[in-house]
């Protein structure tokens, strides 16, 4: 009994430490962006505002007023989701093919895609700069939709192909003994299986777009195609000299709530993906 | 144009993009609104902060012959890389005559030229001087109408409780320090008869004058003077520290915006206490790093050049000559301590309103007779090459200007990372 | 395409190397239509500019001076491998790899066991791990950078032995530190997870069969619980490894490169992007994919990883 009591405790005391480990830093970065850019300017060390050197929400307005940041919010929600929703639909058909399939080349796909989930983006740097401005696609959302689609598709794959492997197929085939057309097998029976390994896909997809910083400040120069990691490491305040640190924060801030609102409403499926293609299932 | 671009065409009126550095930005924007005309609208774009952002994305953009860079707001060390790659539209007859003229001050317009050609416009001009603390000189006993060297700066600060301001962070006005305590012993870092055939320029640091620059900054490094902050010190840093809560205060080596920032921090924190705090405030030519020999003030600013793949250039030169007139120049000065780049609007009414006039004969003297950081297609790898073996300020000694001209050699010629 | 016809224990992969019937000469052609968009896009975006790197870095060539470009062989290599800041990046790069992957490995570890033995709270458990992995790799950095910073930060009042003015970002060891602590904070929930998952392989029967046998805490660990995870913690190393060997965000916003902490990939952007040298940039581009393959080599051949269980070939 005491022997389990000990465990419990020391559990809970892991919990705290986990908690504290993962909120410390976003809990800090929330208290400096209520620092006032005066208070930041003058320096004000610790970890809470010092009396005097509170902005209230004063650092959100200037950020939300601010026509780059703007701007760049628009552009990473777009290219973020136009490129998770393409990579998602051609990640679903090779998943397919490599979960149900039996075909020449498997071994190839898979390798392909193992070697890209490594690939070293910096040495990609020059020759797409080189290559998107021949195209003319240099500074522009297809410019960055392109290369998210490559680096995520290895992950999408993966995911999906676990899923699939753990999809009952044999059940359409029994909708259509039961008098089904296979249109309606299919959409009865299989989509809502394959759907939560599709939308885990997606949230991944998207958190990783969504976090690029090296295509995002190579393959642009201007809020036409910004997105927000290259905006923030931009970011320029009314102070030419230092960074302002409490704006930069509040837009850093700006910029993590949409992954916390995915993180919150959808924990469970990204865990699951997140494993699938780890180990074996 | 992308079909997934955002246009935002709403009027046949075309419009121009001018990309601007952070510096004044209202005052631009309303001269972007008065130079706009019934053939085109002027828009303002914001570049980054730092001088080698500007230059990357700028640069990218050229590089991808983008026709919507209409203007650029260009700092003048990028303009003859920029003009060598053939990324700026030269102006040509009347345009040329007009926002080149003998109005025009000695150092900005040397810089807007590239081979014969005149390839942008100056608009403002920046230079350094020393900026001081009256009741320090004093204490120390240095006469300052007459020019004084670094050397006694440096002592005077030491002596009498005060510090020297300088910039030595690893960046860009690091060199510019280097570049004006070399140019002031009689010096240059490549040979200015050869620095513009690019990799083929002789490299010249390693000489007396070299040492005398290495001399000054070792001083500083190992004096009671220097500030915490020296190894990582910017334009900003140092402006503290001329009127602390304990200490008398500095000698500092900056730019012209010192003057307004002051005069708008007055009772403020890092600002003056009071008014008669900041009539305190002490104006001198850049210090000498020789002895008898003139010094050379940095010189720094910004000329209005052209994309040359831009749809519009002859309405983007036209706009280009309009936001660097007279006018402009003297708002600018006015509103953001910007300095004009001609003498006439050195003698306009309101820039005497605004300054006292003994700093406008300063500002305008210096410069007159600046000098530039080496006018060279390779500058940027020239200075990234000078910060990485010049800095740390601390190490800095009598070896190093052999050091830097080996490294210099082997960058010019293609044979070692930066 | 060789068909032999040597009877050999057929592995289920190579099923479709059996004389074609209809049936799998269709799935043969289904299949291949399925894969094709996602192996193009693939290819497209990485195999073909990395040729065109390689073509790149034949020349000394720089965006700035086009019409100077010329040939020069290998130059640019020669160039690069026998210049000192290649190889102290290098070094920075693989320092900064064993060190994060180190002490992820053992704290990651530590989360896992914890969050196996969780039964109250686990959505917000699971919650609060997660938020590190989606938090944007920049966003990390200036956090850090801040909470270092000796005029806005907290870092020098929270330990106690340092002094309250102590420039972090001043010298080497002190910026490596702060950089390593943002890669860190930022992947450990992942390597846990990742943990975890191979925790739940672990079968409870040999556990408890242990226990009866009074083995102790330790002797189970190392004896039943590390040996039956093997997979699970090679391949989280093997992934590790590699994203912290291509690390750049944090270090493009914490310390630009200064005090000489710039990494293998910083170094190669700087010659292609901020300097225009597409010939040397070329040349480091394709040396740091040679150098990654090293490294998964290494590490495959080093601890014997199943790279089937990552392509989860059951």
């Amino acid at each position: 009994m005491g022997k389990s009591l000990k465990g419990n405790i020391g559990t809970l005391l892991g919990c705290a430490l986990i908690l504290i480990w993962c909120l410390l830093p976003v809990v800090w970065i929330i208290s400096l962006s209520f620092k006032s850019q005066q208070a930041v300017t003058n320096g004000s060390p610790g970890f809470f505002p010092s009396s005097g050197g509170g902005a209230g929400w004063s650092n959100y307005s200037d950020v939300l007023q601010d026509e780059q940041f703007r701007r760049a919010i628009i552009n990473s929600i777009g290219i973020s989701l136009i490129a998770t929703a393409l990579s998602v639909i051609i990640a679903t058909l090779a998943a397919y093919a490599i979960a149900r399939l039996e075909f020449k080349g498997k071994k190839f796909v898979l390798t392909t895609a193992l070697v890209i989930a490594m690939f070293p983006v910096v040495s990609l740097v020059g020759p797409l700069f080189d290559m998107w401005r021949t195209f003319g696609i240099y500074d522009t959302w297809l410019g960055l939709i392109i290369p998210y689609m490559s680096f995520t598709l290895p992950l999408a794959i993966w995911t999906l192909s676990a899923f699939f492997r753990e999809i009952p197929w044999e059940m359409e085939q029994a909708a259509q003994v039961d008098g089904a057309t296979s249109w309606q097998a299919f959409r009865k029976v299989i989509v809502p299986l394959a759907a939560p390994g599709v939308f885990t896909a997606a949230i991944l997809t998207f958190f990783f777009a969504w976090n690029d910083f090296v295509f995002g400040i190579s393959l642009t120069s201007t809020e036409r195609a910004r997105p927000i990691p290259a905006a923030l490491s931009f970011f320029v305040g009314a102070d030419p000299f230092n960074r302002p640190a409490s704006l930069l924060a509040a837009g850093a801030v700006v910029a993590t709530v949409p992954i916390v609102v995915l993180v919150l409403f959808f924990q469970r499926k990204i865990v699951a993906g997140l494993t699938a293609g780890a180990v074996k299932g | 144009m992308s079909v997934l671009a955002a246009c935002g065409g709403d009027s046949g009126k075309p419009k121009l993009n001018w990309y601007i550095n952070p510096d004044g930005q209202d005052t631009l924007t309303s001269v972007a609104k008065r130079c706009s005309t019934d053939d085109y609208d002027i828009q303002i774009q914001l570049l980054p902060s730092s001088a080698t952002d500007q230059r990357t994305q700028l640069a990218r953009r050229l590089a991808a012959e983008d026709s919507s860079t209409d203007l650029m707001s260009l700092d003048p060390v990028f303009i003859p890389e920029f003009a060598n790659a053939k990324w700026l539209a030269p102006f040509t007859g009347d345009l040329a005559a007009k926002v080149l003229d003998d109005d025009v001050l000695k150092g900005p317009s040397e810089i807007v030229q590239w081979e014969d050609q005149v390839v942008a416009a100056p608009q403002w001009s920046n230079t350094q001087v020393l900026w001081y603390r009256k009741s320090l000189a004093e204490a120390a006993g240095l006469d300052m109408n007459k020019p004084v060297t670094w050397n006694q700066v440096i002592d005077a600060a030491a002596d009498h409780d005060g510090t020297v301001g300088v910039q030595a962070n690893k960046y860009e006005a690091y060199v510019v320090w280097i570049n004006s305590l070399i140019q002031g012993a009689g010096g240059d870092i490549l040979d200015p008869a050869t620095v513009e055939d690019g990799r083929d320029a002789k490299v010249t640091i390693d000489s007396a004058a070299g040492e005398d620059a290495a001399k000054v900054i070792e001083k500083l490094a190992k004096s009671k003077a220097k500030q915490p902050d020296f190894t990582t010190s910017n334009e900003g840093t140092s402006l503290g520290l001329m009127f602390p809560d304990k200490g008398a205060g500095e000698f500092m080596t900056n730019w012209t915006f010192v003057y307004k920032n002051y005069e708008g921090l007055i009772g403020k924190p890092g600002g003056p206490k009071d008014k008669a705090q900041f009539e305190d405030l002490g104006w001198a030519r850049y210090p000498e790093t020789v002895e008898g020999k003139e010094s050379k003030p940095p010189l720094g600013g910004i000329a209005i050049g052209v994309g040359a793949f831009s749809k519009h250039r002859d309405f983007a030169q036209q706009a280009a000559a309009c936001v660097t007139d007279p006018e402009a120049q003297a708002a600018l000065a006015v509103s953001d301590g910007l300095m004009p780049s001609r003498q006439s609007v050195y003698d306009s009414e309101e820039l005497k309103k605004a300054y006292p006039p003994d700093l406008l004969t300063l500002f305008s003297q210096s410069i007159d007779s600046a000098g530039a950081r080496p006018k060279s297609a390779f500058y940027s790898q020239i200075s990234s090459a000078l910060q990485s073996r010049w800095h740390s300020p601390n190490s800095v000694n009598a070896g190093t200007p052999k050091k830097s001209a080996d490294f210099l050699n082997q960058i010019l010629e293609g044979k070692a990372l930066l | 395409m060789s068909t032999t016809y040597v009877q050999t224990a057929v592995d289920p992969a190579d099923e479709a190397d059996r004389p074609d019937s209809d049936r799998s000469r269709a799935e043969n052609s289904l299949a291949r239509k399925l894969v094709a968009p996602a192996l193009v896009l693939m290819l497209l975006v990485t195999a073909f500019p990395m040729l065109r790197a390689l073509y790149l870095s034949l020349f000394n060539y720089s965006l700035t001076d086009p019409d100077a470009r010329e040939f020069v062989g290998l130059a640019n290599y020669a160039t690069a491998l026998s210049d000192s800041l290649f190889w102290r990046d290098t070094f920075n790069t693989v320092g900064i790899m064993i060190i994060t992957v180190a002490v992820e490995l053992v704290i990651g570890f530590a989360f896992a066991m914890v969050m196996h033995k969780v039964i109250f709270a686990r959505g917000v458990i699971r919650t609060s791990i997660l938020i590190p992995y989606g938090v944007i790799t920049v966003v990390s950095g200036f956090a850090w950078q801040f909470a270092f910073s000796n005029t806005n930060g907290f870092v020098n009042s929270w330990l106690p032995f340092t002094p309250d003015d102590f420039n972090w970002f001043g010298q080497y060891w002190s910026s490596m530190l702060a950089i390593m602590a943002s890669e860190i904070w930022k992947t450990t929930p992942f390597m846990s997870l990742l943990l975890l998952a191979g925790l739940a392989q672990v079968s409870e029967d040999m556990l408890e069969a242990a226990k009866v046998d009074g083995a102790t805490w330790w002797q189970r660990l190392y004896k039943v619980i590390l040996p039956n995870m093997r997979a699970a913690i090679m391949v989280a190393v093997l992934f590790r490894a590699l994203d912290a060997y291509r690390i750049f965000d944090n270090i493009f916003v914490m310390t630009a490169g200064a005090n000489n902490t710039e990494s293998i990939s910083f170094l190669t952007y700087r010659q292609v992007i901020e300097q225009f040298q597409l010939g040397i940039g070329s040349a480091l581009s394709v040396l740091l994919f040679l150098s990654v393959l090293v490294v998964a080599f290494v590490i495959v051949k080093l601890f014997r990883v199943n790279l089937a269980d990552a392509r989860q070939e059951s």
